[in-house]
C-alpha cells in the first residue's frame, strides 16, 4: 500500500520534473535564438562575429538571472502559496503553543473517540464475513405464527432443501442446544469436545477451503459412519499440527472416527453475533446423518443456511420459499400449520443485536465531535479576535478575501491534521483499553483499527470535515473587513458578529451535552433497572461447571443416574457446600428446551396446537443448590427415580397460565401420547432465564432419571461458603477421586454468569456516560470561553459602573445573567432535542421510560450547575477589575 | 528567492510595470509577436532607453503569461525560424483599458504635482 503510493508519487513529481525540463529548454532555446537575431544585426551593421556576440549579451543582459526567474514562476503559484500558508500557520501554532495545546487536544479526543467507535463499528458492522462472495449467504428459518423466527425441522429442512431452485446449496447444523459433545479418548485427561453436527452440504454453502483433507462427501452424511473434520485448533492444540492427520482415526467417545478435513485458522460460524466468535467454535465436526427413514417435522432444531443462486434476488428466493411453505402447511398441518419460511442475509442475521446500540454510540460519539468542533471554533474565534488587527493590515496591504479564507482554512486544516493524527492514537489506545471489556457479541470488533482502511479514511474525512467546519467560523465575520470602511470599524463589526455566533456555538453546545447527558442518564437507569431485575434465583456463592461422562462407561440413565447421586452425596458431605445439585440447562446459559404437555382431563386441543413449556431436567437438591425458591409443594427428592411415581415441579407462570388459579399439585401432564403422566408436586418461583431482560415462561421441571434423554453433559450448582477458587479445586478433587474420566468445564460462578448476560447493555451504558462526561466538559470549557470573551471585551463598561457606585454583586449577577441565558436557551434546545432522542433508544430501555422525569430533571440541572461554575470563574473577574487600571488601558 | 537579489528587484519593479503595460499595448496594437519583434519594436518607440536588459521583456512576458493576460504559441518567424508568438487574451485587453486609466490618472496627477512645484518658488 505504502510502496505504491510512494511509487505513485514518485511517478508524479518525475512527470513533473520531465514536464519542467523540457519547458527549460524550450526557454533557452527561445532566449538563444533572441540573442543571436541581436548579434545577426551588430554584424549587418559591419561589426566583427565577435564583438557582436558579445554586444548582443550585453544588450540582452543575464541569461542565467532570467533563467531563475522563470523557474520561481513556474512553481504552481497555489502549491506556492500553500506552503507558504503552512510554513505560516505552523508558525501561529508554535507562537501560541496554549492555543494549540487547548485545539489540538480537543481534536484529539473528539476524533479519537470517533475513530474507536468507528472501528468497532467498522469490524462488528461492515466487514464482510470471512467466506467468498458472503451477500449471497442466507439463513433459513421457520416463522411462527407470532412473527418469531425459530430453528427448523429435520423434515423440513430436507423438503425445502429438495424443493427450491433459488439456492445453489442448502446445509443443516444442529443448534447448539442439541448438538453432540465428545469426550476425546487416548490421552491422560478427559477433555471434551464440542461437536458441530453438519450436512454435507453445509461447508460448500460458506465456500470452505479446507486446510487439510476435504469435505464430508453426500455418502458419508448418513447414520453409521464414522467420520470427523477437525478446527484448526484442535488440529494444532490437541493433534500437535500433524500434517498427515487425515486418514487416521482419533477417538470421540470411545469411538474411532476417521479425519477427512481441517478447517483453516479464520474459519467461524455462528448465526447470531454472540455464536461468530471464536470461543463458541465447535471443535469437532461431524456429519449430521439425517435417517431419510426417521426425519422428524416436530422437532425443530437445525440451523439452516443457503447459498443463492447468483442472480437470484432474495426477494424471488423469499416468494419461492412462501410457495414451499404454504404446500408444506397444507401437506402437514398438524406440525406447519402457521408455519412460513423467512430467509434473512447471514450478515444481518449476525448483527442484527448489535446493529440498534452501535448506531446509538456512533449517534453519540459524533455529537461529542460536534461539541469539540463548537469549541475548537470558539478558539479560533477568540484568536480571530486578537489577530483582527493583522487582518485588516493585509487587505489593507492588497490581500484578497480570497488570500485570507485560504490561509485561515490552511491553518484550520492544519490545526484538525494534526489533531486527526492524535485522534488515532488516541483511538489506538482506547481500543486496546477496551478490546478485553468487550461484550462477547462485539467481540468481532476486538481487531485494532489500524490497518483498517474504512477506519483510516473515516479518520481522515472527519478531520478533513472538522477542519473545514470549524475554520469557517472565524471566515463569518472577516468577510466584513473591507475597503469601502475603516479598519477600526470594521474590527468591530467583525466582533460582533463572532460574539452572536460564539453565543450561538455556546448555546449548541450546552444543547447537544444535555442530550448525551439524558441518553447516558436513560441507558444508566436502564441498566440499573436491568441489574436490580430479581433473576428468580440466588446468585451470589454459586459455583457451576459442565461435566462430560464418557458415553462407554455410562452408557444408560442407570449408570449416569447412579454418578450423579454419588456425586451430590460427596459433595453435600464436603465441608463448605452447603448445597449442590445438578440441571440439564443453567439459568443465562444459553442453552434452552421446550416441549408440547396434555393435562389430564382437559379436552384435547385442535390440530396444530399445543401447550408449550419449557423443559428443565434437574435433579435433587438444584432449587435449594441455586436457591429458586419453592412456593408450593416439595422440590425433587433423591427417591424420584425412574421406578418411582413420575413427578414434575412447576414454574409459578406455568400454574398462572395453565391453571388459572386453581391448585395444580396433583394434577397430572404428560409430554405425549407415549409419555407416562406425571404428577404436579410442587410449584417454584419464575426464573429470567433468556436474559434478565426477557419474559418469564412457563417452565417445567422433571428429575434427571425421568426426563427423555438423560443428558451425559449435565451443569453441576455448587452452592458454596468458600470462595471460587478453592471450591474449584475443591470440585475437581471430588470428581478425580470418583472417576479421572469425567471432563470439567465451563467453571464460573453464578454471579460470572449474571453479568456476563448484561455485558453488552453494560458496555453501553459505560461508553455513553463517558461520551456524556466528555461532553459536559466540553461544554462547561466552551461557556467559559465565551463569559471569559464577554468579561474581557466589556472590561472598561464594568470598571466604569464599578466606579459610578456598582456593587460587586451587581456586576457579578451582570455577567451570571448573561451566562443564565445562554445556559437556558441551550437546556431548553437540548431537553427539545432529547425527547426526539428518547424515542429514538426507546428500543434500548429496558423498564425505564423513554421521557423519564428524574433524568430529565437531573441532566438539565448537572449541566446548569457545572456550566454556571465555569461561567463564575470570569464573573469573579469582571467584579475585582480596577477602575483605573481598566480605564487606563485605552 | 535569494535575499541578495530583493534590492535589484526593488529598483525595477516601476520599471516593470510600465514594461508590462507597454507589451500588452504593443500586442494589442499589432497583434501576435514574437520575442524579439516586441524588443524591437519597444525600442523604436522608447528611443533606445531601452537598450540595456532586453531580457527583462522576457520576464515581463512570463509574469503576463501567468496572469493570463497573454498566450504563447509557436509558429515560424519572418525568416522561416521556429519561434514563440505572443497575443494578447480576452482579459489582457481588460487589464490593459484598466491601466491604462489608471496611468493616465495618476499621470495626470503627478503632472499637475510637479508643476505645481515648479511654479512655487
Amino acid at each position: 500500500m505504502i510502496a505504491r503510493l510512494r511509487r505513485l508519487w514518485a511517478r508524479i513529481r518525475g512527470t513533473v520534473r520531465h514536464e519542467d525540463a523540457e519547458r527549460a529548454l524550450e526557454f533557452r532555446d527561445e532566449i538563444e535564438e533572441h540573442v543571436q537575431l541581436l548579434a545577426e544585426r551588430y554584424r549587418r551593421e559591419g561589426m566583427p562575429a565577435e564583438d557582436a556576440q558579445r554586444a548582443a549579451r550585453r544588450q540582452f543582459g543575464s541569461t542565467a538571472l532570467l533563467e531563475e526567474d522563470r523557474r520561481d514562476m513556474q512553481l504552481l503559484p497555489a502549491v506556492e502559496s500553500l506552503r507558504a500558508d503552512l510554513v505560516y500557520a505552523l508558525r501561529m501554532l508554535r507562537k501560541n503553543p496554549g492555543f494549540a495545546a487547548a485545539a489540538i487536544g480537543t481534536l484529539a479526543l473528539g476524533i479519537g473517540a470517533n475513530t474507536a467507535i468507528f472501528s468497532v463499528c467498522s469490524a462488528v458492522l461492515f466487514k464482510p464475513l470471512p467466506y467468498p462472495e458472503p451477500d449471497r449467504i442466507v439463513t433459513l428459518w421457520e416463522r411462527q405464527a407470532d412473527g418469531t423466527l425459530g430453528e427448523v425441522a429435520p423434515a423440513n429442512f430436507v423438503d425445502w432443501r429438495d424443493s427450491s431452485k433459488s439456492f445453489s446449496g442448502m446445509g443443516a447444523m444442529r443448534a447448539a442446544s442439541f448438538a453432540s459433545s465428545f469426550i476425546l479418548g487416548g490421552r491422560s485427561e478427559a477433555s471434551r469436545l464440542t461437536g458441530g453436527d453438519v450436512s454435507s452440504d453445509f461447508f460448500s454453502v460458506l465456500g470452505v477451503r479446507f486446510l487439510l483433507g476435504r469435505n464430508f462427501l453426500p455418502e458419508e452424511d448418513r447414520p453409521g459412519v464414522q467420520v470427523a473434520i477437525l478446527s484448526y485448533a484442535t488440529w494444532r492444540d490437541r493433534f500437535g499440527a500433524d500434517r498427515d492427520i487425515t486418514g487416521k482415526a482419533i477417538t470421540l467417545d470411545d469411538t474411532p472416527y476417521t479425519v477427512v478435513g481441517v478447517l483453516p485458522a479464520g474459519f467461524r460460524f455462528g448465526s447470531a453475533a454472540a455464536e461468530f466468535q471464536p470461543r463458541s467454535q465447535p471443535d469437532v465436526w461431524i456429519p449430521l446423518a439425517l435417517d431419510p427413514q426417521h426425519l422428524q417435522r416436530n422437532a425443530h432444531m437445525f440451523r439452516v443456511i443457503a447459498r443463492l443462486v447468483p442472480g437470484v434476488t432474495l426477494a424471488r428466493a423469499q416468494a419461492e420459499l412462501g410457495l414451499i411453505g404454504g404446500n408444506l402447511a397444507r401437506t402437514y398441518p398438524d406440525q406447519n400449520r402457521d408455519r412460513s419460511i423467512a430467509a434473512v442475509p447471514l450478515a444481518e442475521r449476525i448483527t442484527s443485536n448489535v446493529r440498534g446500540p452501535l448506531w446509538m454510540l456512533l449517534g453519540a460519539v459524533g455529537l461529542v465531535l460536534l461539541i469539540a468542533c463548537a469549541n475548537v471554533a470558539n478558539l479560533l474565534l477568540s484568536r480571530a479576535a486578537a489577530r483582527q488587527t493583522e487582518m485588516a493590515v493585509r487587505v489593507a496591504l492588497g490581500a484578497s478575501h480570497r488570500r485570507l479564507a485560504q490561509q485561515l482554512l490552511t491553518e484550520s486544516l492544519l490545526l484538525a491534521g494534526i489533531g486527526g493524527t492524535a485522534g488515532l492514537l488516541v483511538a489506538l489506545a482506547v481500543t486496546a483499553a477496551l478490546a478485553p471489556h468487550l461484550p462477547p457479541d462485539l467481540s468481532r470488533a476486538a481487531a485494532s483499527p489500524v490497518g483498517d482502511v474504512r477506519v483510516l479514511a473515516f479518520t481522515a474525512v472527519i478531520s478533513l470535515a472538522t477542519g473545514i467546519f470549524f475554520g469557517l467560523a472565524p471566515l463569518v465575520g472577516a468577510k466584513r473587513i473591507s475597503s469601502g470602511e475603516s479598519l477600526k470599524h470594521s474590527v468591530r463589526v467583525a466582533g460582533a458578529t463572532h460574539s452572536r455566533l460564539r453565543n450561538a456555538l455556546a448555546v449548541a453546545q450546552i444543547a447537544i451535552a444535555i442530550v448525551l447527558l439524558i441518553g447516558a442518564g436513560l441507558m444508566a437507569k436502564s441498566l440499573w433497572a436491568l441489574l436490580n431485575v430479581s433473576p428468580g434465583f440466588r446468585a451470589d456463592n454459586i459455583l457451576t461447571a459442565r461435566l462430560s461422562l464418557p458415553p462407554l462407561r455410562y452408557p444408560d440413565n442407570k449408570k449416569i443416574v447412579a454418578f450423579e447421586r454419588e456425586l451430590l452425596d460427596t459433595l453435600d458431605r464436603r465441608p463448605g457446600v452447603q448445597s449442590a445439585g445438578l440441571a440439564t440447562y443453567l439459568p443465562l446459559g444459553g442453552l434452552d428446551n421446550d416441549s408440547s404437555f396434555l393435562i389430564e382431563g382437559r379436552p384435547p386441543l385442535p390440530v396444530g396446537m399445543y401447550n408449550p413449556a419449557e423443559y428443565r431436567p434437574a435433579s435433587a437438591g438444584y432449587f435449594e443448590a441455586i436457591g429458586i425458591p419453592v412456593r408450593r409443594g416439595r422440590s425433587f427428592k433423591p427417591g424420584d427415580t425412574a421406578d418411582a411415581p413420575w413427578v414434575t415441579v412447576i414454574n409459578e407462570s406455568m400454574a398462572r397460565e395453565y391453571w388459572k388459579g386453581q391448585d395444580p399439585i396433583g394434577s397430572r401432564l404428560q409430554l405425549g401420547p407415549k409419555d407416562p403422566w406425571r404428577t404436579v408436586i410442587g410449584v417454584v418461583g419464575d426464573v429470567h432465564f433468556d436474559g434478565l431482560d426477557g419474559a418469564t415462561k412457563p417452565e417445567m421441571y422433571l428429575p434427571m432419571d425421568q426426563s427423555f434423554n438423560t443428558e451425559s453433559g449435565p451443569t453441576i450448582v455448587v452452592r458454596t461458603a468458600l470462595d471460587p477458587g478453592s471450591a474449584t479445586r475443591e470440585l475437581r478433587a471430588t470428581l478425580t477421586a470418583m472417576d479421572r474420566t469425567i471432563a470439567v468445564d465451563r467453571i464460573q460462578t453464578m454471579e460470572q454468569v449474571v453479568s456476563g448476560s448484561v455485558a453488552q447493555p453494560r458496555f453501553r451504558t459505560v461508553i455513553l456516560a463517558a461520551f456524556s462526561l466528555l461532553a459536559l466538559v466540553m461544554a462547561s470549557i466552551g461557556i467559559y470561553g465565551v463569559m471569559n470573551y464577554l468579561v474581557v471585551q466589556r472590561m472598561r463598561e464594568f470598571a466604569i459602573r464599578m466606579s459610578m457606585g456598582a456593587t460587586r454583586a451587581e456586576v457579578l449577577r451582570l455577567v451570571l445573567s448573561r451566562a443564565a441565558a445562554l445556559i437556558g436557551a441551550g437546556t431548553f434546545l437540548g431537553l427539545v432535542g432529547s425527547v426526539g432522542l428518547a424515542r429514538v433508544i426507546m428500543g434500548l430501555l429496558f423498564a425505564t421510560a423513554p421521557l423519564d422525569p428524574l433524568t430529565f430533571a437531573a441532566a438539565p440541572l448537572l449541566l446548569a450547575a457545572v456550566a454556571l461554575a465555569a461561567s463564575y470563574l470570569p464573573a469573579s473577574r469582571a467584579t475585582r477589575v480596577d477602575p483605573m487600571v481598566a480605564l487606563r488601558c485605552e | 528567492m535569494s535575499k541578495g537579489r530583493v534590492d535589484d528587484r526593488r529598483k525595477s519593479e516601476v520599471l516593470q510595470g510600465t514594461l508590462d503595460l507597454m507589451i500588452l499595448k504593443t500586442l494589442q496594437a499589432i497583434g501576435p509577436l514574437h520575442g524579439f519583434g516586441i524588443a524591437r519594436r519597444l525600442e523604436q518607440l522608447s528611443e533606445e532607453v531601452l537598450r540595456l536588459n532586453e531580457g527583462t521583456v522576457y520576464t515581463s512576458l512570463l509574469r503576463l503569461q501567468q496572469k493570463r493576460w497573454i498566450v504563447a504559441e509557436w509558429g515560424a518567424s519572418e525568416n522561416n525560424r521556429k519561434a514563440k508568438f505572443y497575443s494578447i487574451t480576452r482579459s489582457g485587453l481588460k487589464q490593459l483599458a484598466r491601466e491604462t486609466d489608471d496611468w493616465e490618472r495618476i499621470s495626470g496627477v503627478i503632472g499637475r504635482v510637479l508643476r505645481l512645484a515648479a511654479e512655487k518658488p
